[in-house]
């Protein structure tokens, strides 16, 4: 860099004074009474409103959150330290709001909107608050459009739609994370130029990082940058060294960011990872506040907290640009405890839940899905019908497995019908196993299911299934392509489509060699 | 703070009586001679908030202080907040009650904070521009901060009117700072 002359600055200094030497600033003021904890009362500041910006010294902002008779209470986003007693506060007349656009892909924030990732300024147009409002009953349309995770288990099962908030829940390890990564690395082929040509639109996705560990967030932007999804991916974080009204405001912050483009008629997903952090933070911050605490020690409106939230997520009528926002929610459950408080609240808001169980991690089912208890209210009408077709009878074969199952461990003799249920089963849970970061299309999915329920599957030795049902699938990429060309086209899979299916499966199985 | 939500009740509840009985004039002159007493006798607002004496004690001395200069009706107001036990709080109440009388008589207080000190025809020309600004009657108190470098602060309220160079300066950091002005 060039050095600076001495009569550019003071040329530069000259313009700035001369542009506000008769201008008086005008600015609401009140002093700091107390301070401590990350929260402040301060004494004045009479007009300020709600969830309003004020800025202490030293660059420390701080949010209103009570407003009392004689004093404001102030959650402080920086040092508490900082703020001494007796300082003054400046309004801002700002609510808090973050940037949004295009401009705001590919980039790591705060949820204040100011990038962490060290590439300079966001040059963003637009702001927007943090905590707007959710859409009413005429801006909506019921979801029709399907979100591919890119996981087989779940888009054959639990079906999630554009628009759609599915919750995923569990207990720590168990995959909760390496789900959501998975969905966010599976909309890259929504970016491709195939999609755009097929009518799939692009899912711009966000992902919201509350109380993790730096280095988790890190890792977690690594993989994405890795795998190539950060083009289309914003991330929000609020570390779990950050304060506790970062941490609670994070997921409102990623809200709006997903509005954004939902608004302008784009689809986005957002993802929360974890809400039953987030609500540890907010629970924190009401007792600093000495809100009365309720069960478990929550305030009273923590259900408020996270319905709000969760609200936000909408397909919008076709009116107004039939853009949505799907949220994706995690829950992290203590020991398998889905009854305790906060994970019954976000239950009974979600359209379904995905639960993953450790029981299920540890035996090698990955990822570790109970499909037993996922649902997925609104997803089926979201479900291509080729999906649908070959899905349906899948979901019962394996309801039908794990019924039988406990009983045949008993290992008493089994009648014939009985031993085909349990070996169907067993070939269906290995087929459904897969790896991380190795999202499958859902022509694929298609097919393997197509193999797995129509019995094709049944001869083969359950360690050769995942090997079988991999060279089927290159088999048919290579030899019948058409296949997946016309499921592409039509989502469907027609009394012709099926026939060629089986021809070709049938060719397939007189070349596959079984390992001995 | 509930400090606040007593001295507030207290002292409306002295501004309407005295509206009712028409001696509003009186009552605050009192209370300003009250409230300049009592900041000037640190001895005398300790000795209020002491709940070892009893309050039939604190009773006479105030009236040994006070009866002399102030009206009856104030004496009454005294007694009152004695016999309530909120003697203690007699600054507050008293320091809410010229606040609650100023808004009601249309003034507002401006503190003036200057590097150096104003001239007279300053001064004049300062209180017309905030009397035009605020449309109320200004009563104007002075003080001088040198760290100021220039310029002054007017406090409204909660309100700054802020033309000191400091605050300037402290913008222009910010600018710089925000990259909003580059050298390029």
């Amino acid at each position: 860099m060039a050095e600076v002359r001495p009569d550019e600055i003071s040329a530069i200094l000259r313009k700035q004074l001369s542009g506000f030497e008769s201008e008086v600033d005008v600015y609401d003021v009140g002093t700091v009474l107390q301070v401590g904890d990350g929260i402040a009362r301060v004494y004045g500041l009479s007009k300020v409103m709600a969830s309003e910006l004020v800025e202490f010294p030293n660059d420390v902002i701080g949010m209103v959150l009570n407003l009392d008779e004689d004093s404001v209470g102030c959650v402080l986003f920086g040092e508490s330290s900082l703020v001494k007693e007796g300082d003054n506060v400046k309004r801002t007349k700002k609510v808090a709001s973050i940037p949004v656009g295009e401009e705001m892909l590919g980039r790591v924030v705060n949820p204040l909107g100011t990038p962490i990732d060290g590439k300079g300024a966001i040059k963003a147009k637009k702001f927007l608050p943090i905590e707007r409002k959710a859409l009413g009953v005429i801006q909506r349309q019921p979801v029709k459009e399907p979100l591919q995770t890119g996981i087989a288990a779940v888009d054959a099962m639990i079906p999630i739609g554009r628009g759609q908030r599915e919750l995923i829940i569990g207990d720590r390890q168990t995959g909760k994370t390496a789900v959501a990564i998975d969905t966010i690395i599976n909309q890259k082929y929504t970016h491709t130029e195939e999609s755009k040509s097929l009518g799939v639109k692009p899912v711009y996705c966000i992902y919201v990082a509350i109380g993790q560990k730096s280095s988790t967030v890190a890792q977690v932007v690594a993989k994405l940058y890795e795998q190539g999804a950060m083009d289309y991916t914003t991330i929000v974080t609020a570390s779990a060294w950050e304060p506790a009204p970062l941490q609670y405001i994070a997921p409102y912050s990623g809200a709006t960011l997903g509005e954004y483009f939902r608004d302008s008629g784009k689809h986005a997903l957002v993802i929360y990872d974890d809400l039953s952090k987030q609500a540890a933070a907010y629970r924190e911050l009401s007792l600093l506040l000495r809100r009365p605490p309720g069960r478990e020690a929550y305030p009273g409106d923590v259900f408020y907290l996270h319905s709000r939230l969760l609200e936000r997520a909408s397909k919008l009528s076709d009116d107004l640009g039939g853009g949505s926002l799907t949220a994706l929610p995690i829950i992290e459950t203590q020991q398998g405890d889905v009854s305790a408080y906060i994970p019954t609240n976000v239950i009974s808001i979600t359209d379904g839940q995905i639960y993953l169980e450790s029981s299920l991690f540890n035996s090698g089912v990955r990822p570790a899905i109970n499909v037993g208890i996922s649902v997925s209210r609104v997803g089926g009408n979201a479900q291509i019908k080729a999906m649908k077709k070959v899905a349906g009878s899948l979901k019962l074969d394996l309801a039908q497995y794990r019924e039988l199952e406990a009983f045949a461990k008993f290992g008493s003799d089994l009648d014939q019908s009985t031993l085909r249920t349990l070996n169907k089963g067993a070939r269906l849970v290995e087929l459904l196993k897969q790896g991380q970061y190795a999202p499958i299309t859902v022509e694929r999915q298609i097919i393997s299911i197509f193999l797995g329920t129509r019995g094709f599957m049944d001869s083969i030795p359950v360690p050769d299934v995942k090997r079988f049902e991999k060279e089927a699938v290159e088999f048919f990429e290579v030899k019948h392509k058409n296949i997946f060309d016309s499921l592409k086209k039509e989502k469907d899979i027609s009394k012709d489509l099926e026939e060629k299916i089986n021809s070709a499966a049938q060719e397939f199985l007189k070349v596959f060699k079984k390992s001995t | 703070m509930s400090d606040f939500r007593v001295s507030h009740r207290y002292a409306k509840s002295l501004l309407e009586t005295a509206l009712d009985k028409k001696n509003l004039e009186n009552v605050s002159s009192d209370i300003l001679y009250l409230v300049k007493i009592l900041n000037q006798n640190w001895r005398l607002q300790l000795m209020l908030e002491n709940p070892v004496i009893r309050p039939e004690k604190k009773l006479s001395i105030l009236k040994e202080v006070f009866q002399k200069n102030i009206s009856k009706d104030s004496v009454k107001f005294l007694e009152f907040i004695v016999s309530k036990r909120r003697e203690s709080l007699l600054l507050s109440i008293s320091n809410r009650f010229l606040e609650l009388h100023d808004q009601h008589q249309g003034i507002a207080e401006v503190v003036v904070t200057a590097a150096s000190e104003f001239t007279e025809e300053q001064k004049k020309v300062l209180k017309e521009k905030l009397e035009n600004i605020l449309s109320k009657k200004v009563r104007l108190s002075f003080n001088i901060k040198q760290d100021l470098v220039g310029g002054f602060i007017a406090k409204a309220g909660d309100t700054l009117y802020d033309a000191s160079i400091r605050h300037q300066l402290e913008v222009l950091r910010k600018q710089f700072l925000s990259g909003e002005v580059s050298f390029n």
